[in-house]
């Protein structure tokens, strides 16, 4: 063990003590039980460090905020949050289908051309209505008593009242 | 008696730090209200601000309570808690470092503001002011680590072993870090000058 002259502990012996007592070697601790000086210079420089470390407390201005805790988390259901994806999916396999079901056969473009060739084919059949009825604007049964049904034709017409104009040449 | 006591308070912490574990917040706030102002002082004791210091206490508890499903041993509560703490003061200093955040006021200027609202008597102020400008200096003058060690040991009061674990050192590192500091500490501080004149 390194001593002074004087048979003291060394002064790096001592802050050894000051950390740990262990820490010296058993002929120092022997020594620093025997020696009330060296105890008393290791108990001066461990008091010198409590007295600082009281000041520094004390000297710390006081707390002002008060501390808070984070809210606590909503209780958890059963299965948690799995559900939430399930329940996600579902939803979106609805919406799908709804607008399958509903709304996308007015947009879709393939039925658009179905519709309209079935309003070509409604058109076409009234204007051949209407066309009939220019060509034969009474029915059947009137055709009698116009005489059409008789077989009159414009040459016998021609023949029962000659025109005007016939009439004055000759 | 005062072994007891320690025994006591420990095994209060540990039951209530298992209680917290389990789910139970009001026995986090229970250990929240032990250590709020161990955990500001530690924080201060690296940041000489009240502002910074109340702030990261505050992120200290929140951090604690979203994680302490995390602590394994509820016996170790302090060292866990006091683990996140310098951590968090860690990454404050290291921000604040390379942001040069409050660039614009000295932590002097701000400790003179928070002594003046915290008391009118201008000899206590200054002698504050004082005493925390020898603390920097102090600090200083020692590396990283033995800082850390210095200031658990002597301003947290935290014992060998308990360093060790907040810092997750082995304890015989803790020692010779905390010598070097010492050795460096009596060599400069104001501290020490009766200590040096009684022994010259």
């Amino acid at each position: 063990m390194k001593k002074l002259k004087d048979g003291h502990l060394l002064e790096e012996q001592i802050i050894r003590a000051v950390v740990d007592e262990k820490e010296l070697s058993e002929e120092g601790q022997n020594h620093l039980v025997e020696c009330r000086q060296c105890l008393r210079r290791v108990e001066q420089f461990k008091a010198r460090m409590q007295e600082f470390g009281a000041r520094a407390e004390l000297f710390v201005p006081p707390l002002t905020k008060t501390m808070r805790l984070p809210q606590a988390e909503p209780l958890k259901t059963k299965y948690g949050s799995r559900w939430i994806p399930f329940a996600g999916a579902v939803a979106m396999a609805g919406i799908v289908l709804f607008f399958y079901f509903l709304g996308m056969d007015a947009m879709s473009p393939q039925m658009a051309t179905v519709q309209s060739t079935e309003k070509l084919l409604e058109d076409e059949y009234l204007m051949r209505e209407i066309s009939d009825m220019v060509e034969n604007p009474l029915p059947d049964d009137l055709y009698e008593i116009t005489g059409d049904a008789a077989g009159f034709d414009d040459e016998f017409l021609q023949f029962v009242v000659p025109d005007f104009q016939e009439d004055f040449q000759s | 008696m005062k072994t007891e006591e320690s025994q006591n308070m420990s095994l209060k912490i540990a039951g209530l730090a298992e209680k917290a574990r389990e789910g139970n917040r009001g026995s986090f706030q229970d250990l929240m209200i032990m250590f709020q102002k161990d955990i500001y002082r530690l924080v201060y004791y690296r940041t000489f601000s009240q502002m910074d210091a109340e702030d990261i206490t505050q992120e200290v508890f929140v951090q604690a309570y979203r994680k302490i499903k995390t602590l394994h041993d509820p016996q170790r509560f302090r060292a866990w808690l006091y683990t996140i703490a310098v951590n968090r003061c860690n990454d404050f200093l290291r921000k604040k470092k390379y942001l040069f955040m409050l660039q614009s006021r000295s932590a002097s200027e701000q400790e003179v503001e928070e002594t003046g609202e915290m008391s009118r008597n201008f000899t206590d102020v200054i002698a504050k002011k004082k005493f925390w400008e020898q603390v920097r200096l102090l600090l200083d003058k020692l590396s990283a680590r033995e800082r850390q060690v210095f200031t658990l040991r002597f301003m947290d009061h935290r014992d060998i072993n308990e360093i060790a674990a907040i810092l997750g050192k082995n304890e015989s590192t803790i020692k010779t870090h905390l010598y070097r500091a010492l050795n460096k500490v009596r060599e400069e501080a104001v501290f020490f000058q009766e200590y040096r004149e009684s022994i010259s």
